[in-house]
């Protein structure tokens, strides 16, 4: 691993805690288990366009282990994976297709992000009824993910202009 | 390409949003009244507007009206002979009547034959007597009584259906022994509400329910959120009343009818123990096989007579005639809240 | 920074949610029984209209304590770890719910005519 990468996964997982920290003391809005807001997101999906889909994947899965054990549990863990894990192949196939800027990417990471944890939310009670909340998380989804599309557009650019990226 | 998507979705949401609140779907409505046999009656059904649901459940109460004076045991009605002017001339004189209660009265002897007794309404004499005992004991409980079982023995002997004389033709009927009693009750409410809900069907309306006293009779369907038909739900009643389940079963059912006989319904004390209102004719004492027992057939008047017959007869016995009959199902609940029901049957609960 | 492309994603996304959520409260109606589900499996169906107290499982164990008020439902207790059940507001129309994911239970509100008797045979 080179060291660029080293300082770059020390840099986002850093900033990860942050968010994650900032997340735990925001209550939400609409009382749902299980659900976050995402802004750990931000993390991912600077990853994703500064390091790469792979590196990106790895550094979610770190994120969620870590912050996991630090401020959640294993059920908030298990929360965590789908979201992370549909957010971010929804964000690696938007990529994909060239046609989305960073905002437009980190919209449909931020809906994916909210409709995995439901998912697995349905999965255990066992009840459909959660469904009717999943308009109000996708609209939510639209929101932080176009905020973190935004400020990850940012740090993008910043990271691209610094020194060590340009090798 | 942005405005093609924009108006696509509000297209589809406008179509959502009509169809949520769909023009012209049938709404459902509820009539009640307390007025007709004693008991309480309830028309539930399915109109475009409030109006035709009026006309229906308006024609459906006269009708039911009619049958109620003709039907009559205990009161007169001016202009009016009924059973009870039937009774009152027995051993004197023919009585013309209504060609409903000719086809009653035929309807009931063929009931009389298929059960081999069990339905008999020239057993009058035997129930009359203890209609006045309940009666009299339930306005004074202290001082309730049961009839003179010597008493009950010699009215058995006037009650012989065959003494009933059915003239077609000049439209009378004549009981030839004077100590003879017509007693409709098991049969007579179930029959007029089978009457009324063809005639509302005939008049149009389709999809429709009616219950008079816990008579239920459904036709066609009731209509659900989306305004798809799907049958009528019906319950049967917990014969413990004390119980927080209000019934046993529920029922999917469209056009049957389903109706209960249980110890529950009219019942007077004597001396600490229940006496309850079906008479056994082979013992002139109310029937200890069960609590309650239930009906279920598209023809209502044949439940209500069906319902009396099987709550007097050994469950092995009930059970042969209702396997016997098509399209006719039984629930039999007895003493110890244990049911037996009969093969159709499960196919027909709800969930 | 943000592409045309991105907008109509957004505008399309949030027409479906809107439609969906217009969709929602133009059908909604009151419910008529409350039904507790503890894993999928239904533990008991209660009335709307009448004021009760419900504990779910068992206070030695893990529980949550129900209230049907003035034909409201809430989560008033409940020893669960994040307590998203108790915050949540009081439940009245058709098909809202209260989750308690730590426990596996959900009380729904449903409407009763689907599940109730027209009409009862006695």
């Amino acid at each position: 691993m080179k060291t660029r990468n080293v300082a770059m996964y020390g840099m986002l997982i850093a900033l990860a805690f942050i968010l994650s920290y900032i997340e735990s003391i925001i209550p939400i809005p609409v009382p749902i288990p299980g659900i976050k807001i995402g802004l750990a997101n931000l993390v991912v999906i600077t990853a994703l366009f500064t390091m790469g889909p792979k590196q990106a994947f790895v550094l979610s899965m770190l994120r969620i282990v870590l912050v996991g054990f630090t401020f959640g549990n294993l059920s908030t863990m298990m929360f965590s994976f789908a979201g992370g894990m549909l957010s971010w192949l929804l964000m690696v196939a938007a990529k994909r297709w060239k046609r989305f800027s960073m905002t437009g990417v980190s919209i449909l990471g931020g809906i994916g992000h909210n409709i995995g944890q439901i998912l697995v939310a349905m999965w255990v009670i066992n009840n459909s009824v959660l469904l009717y909340y999943l308009p109000f998380l996708i609209i939510s989804g639209l929101v932080t993910g176009a905020v973190i599309g935004i400020v990850g557009a940012l740090i993008t650019a910043n990271i691209k202009k610094l020194d060590f990226m340009k090798n | 390409m942005k405005q093609k998507i924009t108006a696509f979705l509000l297209g589809m949401m406008m179509i959502s949003m009509l169809s949520a609140c769909s023009f012209g779907k049938d709404m459902r409505y509820e009539a009640s009244f307390l007025e007709l046999f004693d008991t309480a009656s309830v028309i539930v059904g399915y109109a475009k507007s409030e109006e035709e649901f009026t006309k229906y459940s308006q024609m459906i109460y006269d009708e039911l009206k009619v049958y109620n004076e003709l039907y009559d045991i205990y009161n007169d009605y001016e202009g009016v002979n009924n059973i009870k002017t039937i009774n009152d001339n027995a051993g004197i004189k023919p009585v013309k009547v209504d060609r409903k209660i000719i086809d009653l009265l035929l309807f009931s002897r063929d009931w009389y034959e298929k059960t081999n007794g069990e339905i008999n309404v020239a057993f009058g004499s035997v129930l009359s007597l203890w209609h006045d005992h309940r009666t009299a004991g339930l306005d004074n409980p202290e001082k309730a009584t049961l009839p003179d079982y010597e008493e009950l023995k010699a009215r058995n002997q006037h009650i012989d259906i065959d003494d009933m004389v059915i003239d077609e033709e000049a439209s009378t009927i004549y009981l030839k022994d004077p100590e003879m009693s017509l007693d409709v009750g098991a049969i007579a409410k179930g029959y007029a509400v089978e009457r009324a809900a063809l005639f509302a069907q005939q008049a149009g309306f389709e999809n429709g329910m009616i219950s008079v006293g816990g008579n239920v009779r459904t036709f066609g369907n009731k209509l659900d959120d989306n305004g798809k038909e799907i049958p009528w739900s019906v319950g049967i009643q917990n014969p413990d009343l004390s119980s927080d389940e209000k019934t046993l079963y529920v029922l999917n059912l469209s056009g049957y009818s389903l109706v209960t006989s249980g110890i529950y319904e009219r019942y007077y004390v004597v001396d600490g123990k229940q006496y309850h209102h079906i008479i056994d004719p082979k013992t002139l004492m109310p029937t200890e096989y069960f609590v309650s027992v239930s009906i279920i057939c598209p023809d209502s008047g044949m439940a209500d007579a069906l319902s009396t017959a099987v709550f007097n007869m050994p469950y092995e016995e009930g059970s042969k005639l209702i396997e016997g009959l098509d399209g006719v199902e039984a629930l039999w609940v007895f003493p110890d809240q244990s049911m037996k029901y009969s093969s159709g049957f499960q196919a027909m609960i709800k969930e | 920074m943000i592409k045309k492309s991105d907008l109509i994603l957004a505008g399309v996304i949030l027409i479906i949610a809107l439609a969906a959520i217009v969709f929602i409260n133009v059908t909604k109606k009151e419910g008529a029984v409350v039904v507790v589900t503890i894993g999928g499996d239904v533990y008991k169906t209660l009335p709307l209209d009448e004021d009760t107290t419900l504990t779910i499982g068992d206070k030695q164990g893990d529980y949550n304590v129900l209230e049907i008020r003035g034909g409201e439902a809430k989560m008033t207790e409940a020893n669960c770890p994040d307590k998203i059940c108790v915050a949540h507001r009081s439940i009245h129309y058709d098909h809202e719910s209260i989750i308690c994911l730590p426990h596996g239970v959900s009380v729904e509100i449903r409407d009763g005519e689907k599940s109730d008797v027209d009409m009862i045979a006695n």
